[in-house]
């Protein structure tokens, strides 16, 4: 079956998630997998979604034309084939936090050193919290490390690059009990 | 000996409120004997209940001494246990947790960090152990299964939530 990847984004109000989801229900998608968040004052929406009957995005683009009247932005990508099957990702899981005083550069740098060496991020979060003055940037990351690296390992890139940023990094493995 | 097969929810068993083992006969022996085998063989598994295998009595088993991270802490082995209670609990730690019978999923979970369990044991003397940290953790989660709760219904937090609480 076609899966297609939805991202609908808009200024945050109650009700964004029912008035999209009565759409698709409505036409007869699968929301297969999804994600919704509120960033700053923008309420965004990630869904995989499919329908046995769609194919392709001309047949069903027009339904959401309700959402961009609301002033809803809405994009559709069209998924190859298995690309809304999750990669099975083995090794251990990592959590790293970030936070200090606010300054540019700080996402990127933390994420070159794990892309550099093919460390797969996979969530990452980061918000500017503190007062007006004195900013402070805060990142939490999960990454999967491969099995051929060590938790110290990573300990060490973040070292020498919490000296280098001047902000506070933290690394932990993240404990999964399978029960 | 016997390894079964381990229920998958949505199978109605796994909400169901399980009954006291009032007579500790051969067929209680019997169970908990299905438990440890089918959890060693479940390679990853430090713990199951009883309505796992489908059978509504109040038994579960757990091991962490095999666990990477189980046997790093102080833990009490294979502890084999019927009609199991919580007496005493304090202190609360996250952590995310997975289940055979919800498989791909997880979520974070707040437990409590020690606890005070009683509970018949596989010779049907009464034992009266404090458990922490990861043991403990497996202890409450198939406790839980007992009375029909999956870690689904105590997932505390999405994993944003810490920044969502900042927000004014």
């Amino acid at each position: 079956m076609q899966h297609f990847a939805l991202t609908i984004i808009g200024r945050d109000r109650p009700g964004i998630v029912s008035q999209v989801t009565k759409i698709l229900f409505q036409g007869g998608f699968n929301i297969a997998d999804s994600s919704c968040s509120i960033l700053g004052g923008q309420f965004s929406m990630i869904l995989i979604i499919s329908n046995p009957a769609i194919s392709t995005t001309e047949e069903f683009s027009d339904t959401f034309k309700p959402l961009e009247e609301s002033n809803l932005s809405v994009y559709i990508r069209t998924l190859k084939p298995g690309g809304e099957i999750r990669p099975e990702l083995e090794g251990e899981l990592c959590m790293i936090s970030v936070y200090g005083a606010d300054k540019p550069g700080i996402v990127y740098q933390v994420a070159k050193e794990l892309g550099d060496r093919n460390i797969n991020i996979t969530d990452l979060n980061t918000k500017l919290v503190g007062e007006k003055q004195t900013p402070v940037y805060v990142m939490m990351l999960e990454a999967m490390l491969p099995e051929n690296t060590e938790i110290e390992e990573v300990e060490i890139w973040m070292k020498e690059l919490k000296q280098r940023l001047q902000v506070d990094i933290s690394v932990r493995s993240l404990v999964v009990m399978e029960l | 000996m016997a390894v079964r097969e381990v229920l998958i929810y949505p199978d109605s068993r796994l909400k169901e409120n399980c009954a006291p083992i009032v007579s500790f006969d051969e067929s209680a022996q019997q169970l908990l004997q299905d438990l440890v085998d089918t959890m060693v063989d479940a390679g990853h598994s430090v713990g199951i209940a009883a309505p796992q295998l489908g059978d509504l009595r109040r038994a579960a088993v757990v091991d962490v001494s095999k666990s990477k991270l189980g046997k790093k802490q102080e833990n009490h082995g294979l502890l084999q246990m019927v009609n199991p209670e919580i007496i005493e609990k304090e202190g609360s730690q996250i952590v995310r947790e997975g289940c055979m019978s919800v498989p791909e999923y997880t979520g974070n979970v707040t437990r409590y960090e020690s606890i005070v369990v009683q509970f018949l044991d596989q010779n049907q003397q009464l034992q009266v152990i404090r458990s922490e940290g990861f043991e403990a953790i497996a202890i409450q989660h198939e406790l839980d299964h007992l009375d029909g709760f999956l870690f689904l219904d105590r997932v505390s937090s999405l994993k944003t939530d810490l920044f969502r609480r900042k927000q004014k």
